[in-house]
């Protein structure tokens, strides 16, 4: 059984909408979606990046996804809009709350510099809402299915309602009108996506094997996850097969 | 031959491999409409569908022929039949559906199948008592 996953959901500060979403989305068989906030920095002042709110304030009880015995997974990611990649830094300390990233271009010279080998999302709400923004979406997937040959592709929605979201097989469909194979097009709503959290955990650990955890014990001090044995172990092989860095 | 002889002789079994066995695709499909209480008849569905297949095709496609084969007016659901070659127009004009009559809908695909029987039952409404 495969495992699908829509990355993103935009945040409404609307609880019952949200929360009805995610209900959605559950029924409709995703076993993993992400709340989008969307952060886009100006150049005059310093604004804060907005922190996430915990899933247990957004939603009271996590619905089970259709067809499993599982609740659905919720979790966040920020969506930076930016046009001058000396903004970014990955590694800043606000940016820990969040389990996913993503970046936003807005001119040519970010998407040659973030070139190397990232994830690609297309997202179809879009082509839904208004026909004009349906064929700029039909037309920049095909260009882009075009470039990256079909691999590192990701298909989700932008949903700001719940009648905006597409099971995942309609999402597969989709994806071969876009140009991509069918192994591709089911691969752009599963493993690729699954590929894309694995990726993002492992931002938070050094090279994927070691994480730490402030302890909530008497002490407070910080404690080690127990080491991997040695560096050959799976995620080390993982990274070097899959290439994805920074989603 | 007697009963002897036809015990000892291995059975024949011979293997049949059908690809693209049948010529339609049969759909089971839901609308579900913002405003819940909006009624449509069978005629304005399919007037419906071939809007959309003619928002995104254009009249190549809203010549695509297909069937409305069951309706059921109270909860909206269709069992639709298409040729085989039709099916990802189909699907995905159906997908990119947004608005009825200015109000927001979805068309839920529930199942797709090339073989009518198959869609009499389905694994995901099964309840276990």
């Amino acid at each position: 059984m495969s495992v699908f996953m829509d990355l993103n959901l935009s945040f409404t500060a609307d609880k019952k909408l949200l929360q009805s979403v995610v209900e959605t989305a559950a029924h409709l068989g995703f076993s993993t979606v992400a709340i989008n906030y969307v952060f886009e920095p100006t150049a005059k002042k310093k604004q804060d990046i907005p922190s996430p709110t915990p899933i247990n304030e957004l939603i009271d009880q996590l619905p089970v996804v259709q067809g499993r015995s599982r609740p659905i997974r919720v979790l966040n990611r920020l969506t930076i809009v930016m046009s001058d990649s000396s903004h970014f830094r990955p590694n800043a300390a606000e940016y820990r709350c969040f389990d996913l990233l993503a970046v936003q271009p807005t001119t040519d010279k970010l998407f040659h510099a973030v070139d190397r080998g990232v994830v690609f999302e297309v997202s179809y709400s879009a082509a839904i809402r208004d026909s004009t923004m349906r064929r700029y979406t039909i037309a920049n997937a095909v260009s882009l299915m075009d470039t990256c040959k079909g691999k590192n592709v990701i298909l989700s929605s932008a949903a700001e309602k719940p009648l905006e979201l597409r099971g995942p097989y309609d999402i597969t469909n989709l994806g071969l009108l876009f140009g991509l194979s069918d192994g591709d097009a089911k691969e752009a709503v599963s493993s690729t996506c699954r590929s894309v959290v694995l990726h993002a955990e492992t931002r938070r650990t050094a090279s994927g094997i070691i994480s730490t955890m402030r302890s909530c014990s008497e002490s407070s001090c910080q404690q080690e996850a127990p080491p991997a044995a040695a560096d050959s172990e799976a995620p080390a092989a993982k990274r070097a097969k899959h290439q994805l860095p920074d989603d | 031959m007697s009963p002897a002889d036809k015990k000892d002789k291995p059975a024949d079994y011979q293997r049949v491999v059908l690809k693209n066995a049948s010529p339609y695709h049969y759909m089971k499909v839901c609308l579900v409409l913002e405003d819940e209480s909006t009624r449509l008849s069978a005629v304005d569905l399919k007037q419906f569908i071939i809007s959309g297949l003619k928002s995104l095709y254009g009249e190549v496609g809203a010549a695509l022929t297909f069937d409305l084969l069951k309706y059921d007016e109270d909860t909206l659901t269709a069992f639709l039949r298409v040729n085989s070659r039709g099916l990802v127009k189909l699907w995905s004009s159906l997908t990119l559906l947004g608005s009825y009559q200015n109000q927001a809908c979805a068309f839920r695909v529930l199942q797709v199948s090339p073989f009518l029987l198959a869609l009499t039952g389905n694994s995901r409404e099964l309840q276990l008592d």
